[in-house]
């Protein structure tokens, strides 16, 4: 192995890997914070605001606490699997940034692998292990109850997951991130052609993190507590660590693959992944900031799911994953392969465009007026 | 091999949906609920034995602990039951019969504000409750602003009212009026349309309206089951005769319509309101009493009598000897103690995960059902 | 008059515009104007006829024990007697007041004392806007008379209403700054 070849093979991506894991984990303890305030805000109060500026050193706090709390752990767990459970999702969970690109370029990826997509897919479905482990080894009939419905639930979701992205790599061509990113440059957001696919993947985002509005396994206020029952301290921080990591990863994927990655390109015109290259270290870190805008607006939007929706009951969720979600992905995969086949794949934007129009357009309507004070009539609700 | 037995669970007295110490005994099998069986009492703190060991007007505090939520309402049933045992009702000046009537309806809307708050945060929906509390902290501005108090009132005396109302009350209650209406609106586009809350509530807790009166469920519960009575319009007491407003009626029985029941109560409660307000300046001020003893001593007899409390029925019966200035027996009939006994009927069928839908709708307060 | 069932439409159903309504919702609350107060820096001033913590004047107080008779759960402790004084000249029998002791931890605050009070203005009074009576000695909350009259170190807030009489402007007022 020549020094060159080691450089590059070995040592480079390694460097890479360990800022991006750095700067993930960075994000990952700050969404803590994000979290906490935006749901005060939202919720008509504010969030945690006496630890430091704004709160802000409650992201130093929380982890003190975590590391200083007593670990309890139940006599009769199985320890083994008591102490593996919370570290299994984890792994894949911090593998995957190495397949994610950030940027431009590849100085931004540390792994450019051309099966980058199924790689990734295939990484976090194995963070389903740990929560049944968990749920498990805790020993506690209840949180083996949550750990299996909280299983049940993730493995239900892959599948419109994995088939919503179909219609991506059918327009795209490629499971190549890198290359993915660059069509969308050159052509338009693939949130347009495929806004049904992009709905069933948010949904199924959601579903797989276990977040409103599909967050029964760990909701307190149910009689099953969860499969985190169990667990104190370090361990309950690293299964909360896991599930901010893979919304983080799942924002990404859900960028690059319906919204553009790092470009602001349309048709080949803008700030195309070429055109980010040539302006050399400023393009990178444009490209980036680009990114990291994007990811941190969905990561927003589950937030803002969270304030606004209630909860599902766990056979109705399982209902809307196999009922609705994967005939809608199939549909769209038909729908796709048509459009593909006749070679007019441009078409598809007109049903992006309508449904966001429709949209807006009746957001945009001003709402029934206000009731008059002492009516008679029969009630009509603002809808 | 596969021995399929039923699974007793525990819906224990500590829970976060609860709404107090409330224990559930469910026989589930699976998932499904076969029985779930109320067990109360741990709450219980003798306040019937109290209230005969002291004077009637010394038992206003006390009626104002069993429903905690909704006090105003409490203190109203009692006194209005002495004053039929003593025979003044029509000696009550109407400026004090108004202000009960405010009162009582500004607790109807709080007490609903917080069952929608509760409810909504245990189906999953966090925001509503927070929303609900920002309106419910005016109505408790007002209520401090008039009798000093906010939760507890304490706001009715046998014979009228304690006090006028402060100067500048009026005012303040109509700009709460005005925009109320406007937060209603707010909490309905979070909720009613929401396709979600309505596969929680659609459906869920199905009462029919003979088993609800068979029950003895009052209250939106037997109103969201189609039954239209409303003790307000049926035996109407102070001047809700002459208010004119409109009891809404369910159309399945199922949470849904209990919900809607309750949301539009809210909005029939503003509208007596600004009913109200003309009605009560029209009233000399500072005519807010019979002229009836400082000391309590009804004669000898018995009396129940009922009001519409924000949870259904709140009835009183006192006994009373005619020597002594405490009660003989008096007993409180809790719409909440009645309506938690429908609780398995409606809960057969269910989902374990739909029991605390169920709890929520019936809107217990546990210091009601265990007194 | 029957609740009536919102008919959703066709749009409503397939662009999802009621779970869009309730986004919407939640963006608009997220720029209104937060009405938390920051407690203890910032708080509350109570109405004027708020219900806080007692003071008594013994100068006022005519002995007559009808507080003590009204309280529900008997926590006014008085102990009386009966002493020949000299009056304008004349001897009468006056009622002097021994002890004048409130359980204040297990009082309930529900003013029936203030309203017995048969003296103008009265003797005792709750209107004194103090809510903030923790304290880590359960001991400290037994008020003997002179403790009832002289009592200090709570917060004090201005404008208080020192003899009991119709209150004047109502309504909730900020005030910054805390503990005095």
């Amino acid at each position: 192995m020549t020094q060159a070849a080691l450089m590059h093979y070995l040592v480079w991506p390694l460097v890479k890997f360990l800022v991006a894991f750095l700067i993930v984990q960075v994000i990952v303890a700050a969404m803590n914070w994000v979290e906490r305030r935006l749901l005060g805000l939202i919720q008509a109060r504010l969030g945690p605001n006496r630890v430091g500026w704004h709160g802000l050193l409650q992201i130093v706090a929380d982890p003190i606490k975590f590391l200083l709390k007593e670990d309890i752990v139940p006599s009769s767990s199985e320890k083994i699997a008591y102490f593996l459970g919370p570290m299994l999702p984890l792994i894949p969970a911090f593998i995957v940034f190495c397949l994610i690109p950030f940027g431009p370029g590849p100085t931004f990826i540390s792994a450019r692998v051309n099966v980058a997509l199924l790689l990734v897919l295939a990484l976090t479905s194995t963070g389903v292990y740990g929560i049944i482990l968990g749920g498990w080894a805790s020993n506690n009939k209840y949180s083996l109850m949550g750990g299996l419905r909280s299983a049940a639930q993730m493995v239900s979701y892959e599948v419109p997951f994995g088939l919503s992205i179909v219609g991506v790599l059918m327009i795209c061509g490629t499971l190549d991130l890198v290359r993915i990113v660059d069509y969308q440059a050159h052509n338009i957001w693939n949130l347009f052609p495929q806004i049904v696919a992009a709905f069933i993947f948010f949904v199924s985002m959601n579903a797989e993190n276990n977040r409103t509005p599909f967050d029964l396994p760990e909701a307190e206020s149910e009689l099953v507590a969860g499969y985190h029952t169990e667990y104190s301290a370090m361990k309950f921080a690293f299964f909360m660590l896991a599930e901010y990591s893979s919304m983080l990863v799942n924002s990404c994927l859900m960028t690059i693959l319906f919204l553009g990655g790092w470009t602001l390109a349309f048709d080949g015109h803008g700030l195309t992944t070429e055109k980010l290259v040539s302006m050399g270290v400023a393009g990178g870190i444009l490209g980036f900031v680009i990114f990291f805008a994007k990811v941190m607006f969905f990561m927003l939007v589950y937030i803002w799911f969270r304030a606004t929706f209630p909860r599902f009951r766990f056979d109705q969720l399982m209902d809307l994953g196999w009922k609705w979600m994967i005939p809608l992905a199939l549909g769209n995969i038909v729908v796709t392969a048509v459009f593909v086949l006749a070679g007019q794949e441009r078409l598809m934007y007109w049903i992006g465009f309508a449904t966001l129009g429709a949209i807006f357009f009746y957001l945009s309507r001003k709402p029934a007026p206000a009731r008059p004070a002492a009516s008679t009539h029969k009630v009509v609700h603002a809808s | 091999m596969f021995d399929v037995h039923e699974m007793e669970i525990n819906f224990g007295p500590q829970h976060p949906s609860t709404h107090g110490v409330l224990r559930v005994l469910l026989t589930v099998d699976g998932e499904r609920i076969i029985n779930a069986k109320p067990v109360i009492g741990y709450l219980h703190r003798g306040t019937e034995k109290l209230f005969e060991h002291m004077a009637y007007p010394q038992c206003i505090p006390h009626t104002d602990r069993m429903d905690y939520v909704a006090s105003a309402t409490n203190n109203l049933g009692f006194v209005e039951t002495v004053e039929k045992l003593m025979g003044v009702t029509a000696q009550i000046p109407k400026r004090a019969q108004l202000m009960r009537v405010i009162l009582s309806e500004l607790q109807r809307i709080s007490s609903h504000l917080l069952w929608l708050a509760t409810h909504a945060i245990d189906i999953g929906a966090m925001t509503p409750f927070f929303y609900t509390f920002r309106e419910r902290e005016q109505i408790l501005d007002l209520f401090e602003a008039y009798c000093g108090a906010r939760l507890t009132l304490n706001c009715m005396r046998i014979g009228g009212m304690p006090d006028d109302l402060p100067a500048g009350w009026l005012d303040d209650l109509e700009a709460f009026i005005n925009k109320f209406d406007a937060a209603i609106d707010e909490y309905e586009s979070l909720l009613t349309n929401n396709r979600i809350w309505k596969r929680r509530t659609v459906g869920i807790g199905v009462l029919s309206p003979e088993d609800a009166i068979e029950w003895g469920v009052t209250g939106p519960p037997l109103r969201g089951s189609g039954v239209n009575w409303d003790i307000r319009k049926a035996m109407p007491y102070e001047c809700y005769a002459e208010l004119d407003f409109e009891v809404p009626i369910g159309i399945n029985g199922d949470t849904y319509d209990r919900y809607l029941c309750r949301m539009e109560e809210m909005r029939q409660s503003r509208r007596i309101l600004s009913q109200c307000i003309p009605l009560i300046k029209a009233t000399p001020a500072g005519d807010i009493k019979a002229k009836i003893s400082r000391v309590v001593r009804p004669p000898e007899g018995e009396v129940y009598h009922s009001i519409e409390s924000p949870k259904g029925e709140l009835g009183y019966y006192i006994v009373s000897d005619g020597k002594s200035q405490n009660a003989y027996r008096c007993h409180v009939r809790p719409p909440s103690f009645v309506n938690l006994q429908a609780l398995p009927a409606m809960a057969k069928g269910h989902l374990v995960s739909d029991l605390v839908a169920l709890i929520g709708t019936i809107d217990i307060v546990l210091g009601e059902v265990d007194r | 008059m029957q609740v009536e069932h919102p008919k959703p439409r066709w749009a409503d159903r397939f662009l999802l515009l009621d779970l869009f309504e309730g986004l919407k919702t939640t963006v608009r609350e997220l720029f209104q104007p937060k009405v938390t107060i920051r407690y203890p820096e910032e708080r509350l001033e109570p109405a004027d006829r708020f219900r806080g913590m007692f003071k008594f004047s013994y100068d006022r107080c005519i002995a007559c024990k009808l507080c003590a008779q009204a309280c529900p759960i008997d926590i006014i402790y008085i102990d009386v007697h009966d002493e020949q004084r000299e009056v304008d000249g004349k001897m009468k029998k006056l009622k002097v007041l021994d002890r004048y002791d409130i359980d204040v931890k297990r009082c309930m605050f529900c003013a029936l004392c203030e309203e017995a009070c048969p003296t103008k203005p009265k003797s005792i009074w709750l209107t004194t806007k103090t809510y903030e009576l923790a304290s880590y000695d359960r001991n400290d909350l037994y008020f003997n008379m002179q403790e009832l009259e002289y009592w200090d170190d709570r917060p004090k807030y201005t404008g208080l209403p020192e003899e009991e009489g119709a209150p004047q402007v109502e309504g909730q007022k900020l005030i910054a700054g805390g503990h005095e």
